[in-house]
């Protein structure tokens, strides 16, 4: 008996033990009842009647007994025998169960793997008190292509005290902070936030106590630090709580450690108050660097809390002037900004991928074992013979295929173990909560059930064919190998037919991808990344800007002499995570108010774009002149902005100011125009820039840029640090990385996707061709009599070569077609995964039904060429 | 006398599913009871059925599919388990038929069997 059945038979048994229990009493008493009054009727009385009755059935509770023993074991009896049978069977014809067992375990391994990352990113909660009720919300204004906006404080605190949505609301900063300890310096990451951030997450601290609303506000020096943190720095002891670490070169006292299970990749958690220039910050409006969290209370939907928000924007704004304004609020959940839309998408196509594998693997192994149960179909029938039951036999058919299921899962089990440390020694992309991947209970669960329906899936169409195939005949057909039937040939071609169209969509799948890799890869980032070395550093904490650009001054001179360095160059920051939005105001401009678009400013030194090899496209780098305090402000601009601000026009000696026109913010003269290049990732268009010399607005931290005639820049990397040490002693120098690795780390996960997309896709094809091999093999087997008469009354070779190709070009062609309409459908539903290329791109669909249709042809081939080498005396022989 | 009916019983058990399928297909849907009384009847009496050892073979063959079980009014318009026979049960009577007239008919032949016959082969 099958798994499932045995189950719920249990189950029943459970259950209707009592329904049972009574039934089987009823009949024992209906028995007896019966024999009494026959007893009766035949003379006796009452009483011999009775004592005659029990005497002629017999012991009573013996017969329950074993009645109820026949019930109980039937099911294990049963059972127990289908596995035993199907076990010998299995192990009779080792090469079938072998293939399949490998072809579904690798199946079933891939699958659970998947289901394990989908599980630990997408499904398992977020480790926070009620996760569903936290939302994140961020300023957005669709129009100037702002989507998750950072806010000022003003906005923050008008949104915490207009709202009634929501329980509480946290506002945070992450920044990088200089920790500085008594033979060294290093940068850490530091979250400035709202003392609610902790309690809205449900985070008590493991020793010590979080900072209060008021203390945050008195801008006292307080940390929180990770248990990491706690761990490397004061290896655990209880001296850290009250002990002094020196941020930014202020002392900060420690008054809590975070528990060790709290998700955070930061080190130490400060009052948001922490800023320099705090009253600045406070003052500010519009955009801001805030990123806002809330919890919903009790019962209020995301649509509620997004109404009352929509409404308190759209008051906001009224109260500011248009070059502050924000537009709207737009409220996500937190587990959809842990892991944003593109990456869910990219997981779930790659798991329905790797299902269509799965399909097409059961799909195979159901055509192979239908294949096999051809020739088993004399055994069959012999067994309905000898009055096996037609659910009997089924049950059979599918204890074998649950069997080899079952086997496939447990060896599955091992390749998703190894799949997933793979996919954790790679960690492709920067998916959030990888690292949380494992084969837990629910992906045990989960590989049980891929495991039955395998199992039900590989057994059912044999089964079915065979119980409802003409059993009689098969017997009386005798010794004829032609067995089979037509009904099991039109299963095994439609199976066929479907690996076919599922192998089509992944084909197409990863076709689309991989042009879209193609794409990414040729997109011109806008400079050289080849032999560049990229090291951050900073200098020393100090508010004074002089010292500052001093440093970065003569740390350009250190490097620059430096054998193997070809040029140098500092800059504020060169890869974008996000942008931010500003009001920028041309010289002249007609337009009476400008409003907040995406720009980005920093500034560099006079040789970096040299050093990184950014084309300059009008005017001039910067001079040593420029940036010094008695000179008017310079700035490089892109040709984005360029083309922005004065489209048509030359910029050079243009002037321009960031805000409003009636802001005082100085005016920079454009000196030059450089290309643009693509800071924010490969895939993004280029966002309007500016760049001012280092010496007009030195940076706290910056990256370094070494340009060297060095096979492998990371070889100076030494050389570097130490020309660094030999400005600063104390200088942290850390993230030393080849820009070339830098810049590759944007095409990771995209790699990693088309990648695993095509050796899916790959394998979906090889099956699809084995399927269809097996296929035109079985059927010329079976009518090698029949192409031995056509020969015989005359049929050419090549007639006979050509009715087979015939027939396997017809099976893919259907399979194509299909597979195409869902290709198309899957395309338009992935199309944010593409880059360049279109989701119905005809070339691709072209060449992978090229691909489709030649290693459809090249598996019928084979058997073909043996077809048409039948003896036309041997085949009629055969008989 | 217990070790008697214990190799009656023997015999039975064997014979039992055939006389059932037998009396199934013979006469239609039964009740245990009927069944019984119908076994005996048949046999003239000459076999004596142990009534109560009938239940757990009409279960097992059910487990079988060889008979289905479905409660219905009796004659006398009372609740009873008729059974009925299938065809997988036909198919199952026509074997055990078959293998049981093989067996008495080899029976048959070893008691008429006349050892002057196999020596006469022999020599």
């Amino acid at each position: 008996m099958s798994w499932p059945r045995v189950v719920a038979a249990r189950l029943r048994g459970l259950f209707e033990r009592n329904r049972l229990e009574r039934e089987l009493d009823d009949e024992v008493r209906f028995h007896l009842e019966m024999q009494i009054e026959d007893n009766v009727n035949a003379g006796m009385n009452s009483r011999e009647a009775r004592s005659a009755a029990l005497r002629s059935f017999g012991g009573i509770d013996p017969m329950k007994e074993t009645y109820r023993e026949r019930r109980a074991f039937a099911l294990v009896e049963a059972t127990a025998q289908d596995m035993r049978y199907a076990v010998r069977t299995l192990l009779k014809s080792r090469g079938f169960a072998a293939t399949s067992i490998a072809v579904l375990a690798l199946a079933i391994g891939a699958n659970t793997a998947m289901f394990s990352v989908l599980n630990a990113v997408l499904f398992r909660p977020l480790p926070y008190k009620s996760p569903e009720q936290l939302v994140m919300l961020w300023s957005q204004d669709p129009a100037k292509n702002v989507r998750e906006g950072r806010t000022a404080y003003w906005n923050v605190e008008q949104w915490r005290s207009q709202s009634q949505s929501f329980a509480d609301m946290a506002f945070f900063d992450g920044v990088s902070a200089t920790l500085t300890t008594a033979d060294r310096a290093e940068k850490i990451s530091v979250l400035r936030t709202s003392p609610s951030l902790f309690p809205l997450l449900g985070v008590q601290p493991l020793h010590g106590r979080i900072f209060t609303a008021e203390e945050a506000e008195q801008r006292q020096r307080l940390a929180l630090i990770s248990h990491r943190f706690w761990q490397t720095h004061f290896e655990g002891s209880f001296d850290a709580i009250g002990a002094s670490i020196h941020l930014e070169g202020a002392p900060s006292r420690i008054i809590g450690i975070l528990p060790p299970d709290f998700p955070s990749d930061d080190d130490v958690w400060e009052p948001y108050t922490m800023y320099p220039d705090w009253e600045a910050v406070r003052r500010r409006r519009g955009a801001g660097f805030w990123a806002v969290m809330g919890r919903l209370r009790q019962n209020v939907t995301i649509e509620q809390a997004q109404a009352e928000m929509n409404a308190i924007a759209r008051r906001l704004d009224e109260q500011l002037p248009l070059a502050q304004r924000n537009g709207g609020i737009s409220i996500v959940p937190l587990s959809l900004h842990v892991i944003g839309p593109r990456p869910r998408l990219a997981l779930w196509m790659l798991a329905g991928a790797v299902f269509l594998v799965l399909l097409i693997a059961a799909t195979n192994v159901a055509s192979l074992s239908l294949a096999r149960s051809a020739s088993r179909e004399k055994e069959i029938a012999t067994r309905a013979a000898l009055g096996a039951s037609q659910t009997r036999i089924v049950r059979q058919l599918l204890a074998e295929s649950l069997t080899l299921a079952v086997v496939s899962g447990l060896l599955g089990l091992l390749v998703a173990e190894a799949a997933i440390r793979f996919i954790l020694a790679v960690k492709p992309g920067n998916l959030a909560r990888l690292n949380e991947v494992s084969l837990d209970p629910h992906v045990l669960g989960c590989a049980l059930a891929l495991c039955l329906f395998t199992g039900i899936l590989v057994g059912l169409t044999p089964s079915i064919t065979m119980a409802r195939g003409n059993l009689r005949a098969s017997v009386q057909e005798g010794g004829r190998g032609n067995s089979g039937g037509a009904s099991a040939r039109g299963v095994r071609r439609a199976l066929v037919v479907t690996e076919f169209a599922l192998a089509i969509v992944l084909l197409a799948g990863a076709g689309l991808l991989l042009r879209s890799l193609w794409s990414v890869e040729n997109v011109d980032p806008g400079f050289r990344p080849e032999r560049v070395l990229s090291v951050s550093l900073a200098p020393p904490a100090s508010t004074a800007l002089a010292p500052r650009t001093g440093f970065y001054k003569r740390v350009l001179e250190q490097v620059e002499s430096l054998p193997g360095v070809e040029s140098a160059g500092i800059t504020s920051e060169l890869f974008l995570s996000s942008g931010a939005a500003q009001v920028v105001t041309a010289e002249g401009d007609a337009r009476s108010v400008s409003e907040p678009r995406p720009f980005r400013s920093d500034e560099l030194s006079e040789g970096s774009f040299k050093a990184i090899g950014t084309p300059l496209l009008r005017g001039r780098y910067f001079s040593d002149a420029d940036g010094s305090p008695d000179s008017p402000p310079v700035a490089i601009i892109n040709e984005a902005m360029a083309r922005q601000m004065w489209p048509g026009r030359d910029p050079v000696g243009k002037r321009f100011k960031l805000g409003a026109r009636e802001a005082s913010a100085p005016w920079f003269t454009v000196v030059g125009v450089v290309g643009d290049m693509r800071r924010q990732g490969l895939e993004k268009e280029p966002i309007p820039q500016m760049f001012e010399p280092l010496a007009q607005n030195p940076p706290r931290r910056a990256i370094l840029l070494v340009r060297t005639s060095l096979a492998d820049p990371l070889s100076i990397a030494g050389a570097v640090q130490a020309a660094v040490r030999r400005v600063e002693k104390y200088a942290p120098v850390y993230g030393v990385a080849r820009l070339q690795n830098q810049l590759d780390a944007f095409l990771t996960e995209r790699r990693f996707q088309t990648t695993l997309l095509i050796g899916f896709s790959v394998v979906a094809l090889l099956m699809a061709a084995i399927g269809i091999y097996g296929l035109i093999q079985y059927s010329i087997a079976t009518r090698t009599h029949e192409i031995g008469i056509r020969m015989a009354v005359g049929a050419q070779a090549g007639e006979i070569f050509r009715m087979i190709i015939g027939e396997g070009l017809t099976l893919s062609l259907c399979g194509l077609a299909i597979g195409l309409i869902g290709a198309l459908w899957l395309g338009q539903a992935g199309s944010s995964l593409l880059y360049g290329v279109g989701a119905s791109d005809p070339l691709t669909f072209i060449a992978v039904s090229l691909v489709l249709t030649t290693a459809a042809l090249a598996a019928c081939y084979f058997p073909a060429r043996r077809a048409m080498k039948v003896e036309p005396v041997v085949a009629l022989r055969q008989e | 006398m217990s070790n008697r009916n214990r190799d009656k019983a023997d015999v039975l058990q064997g014979t039992l599913i055939l006389l059932v399928l037998r009396t199934l297909e013979a006469l239609g849907p039964l009740h245990g009871y009927g069944l019984a009384r119908r076994i005996e009847q048949i046999s003239k009496d000459m076999l004596q059925l142990n009534q109560g050892t009938l239940y757990p073979a009409l279960l097992r063959m059910e487990q079988e599919g060889w008979i289905t079980a479905k409660w219905g009014a009796s004659e006398k318009n009372r609740k009873a388990r008729f059974y009925s026979i299938t065809p997988s049960g036909r198919r199952r009577l026509a074997k055990e038929t078959e293998d049981w007239r093989r067996m008495s008919s080899t029976i048959e032949t070893f008691l008429g069997f006349d050892p002057a016959s196999l020596a006469e082969e022999k020599g």
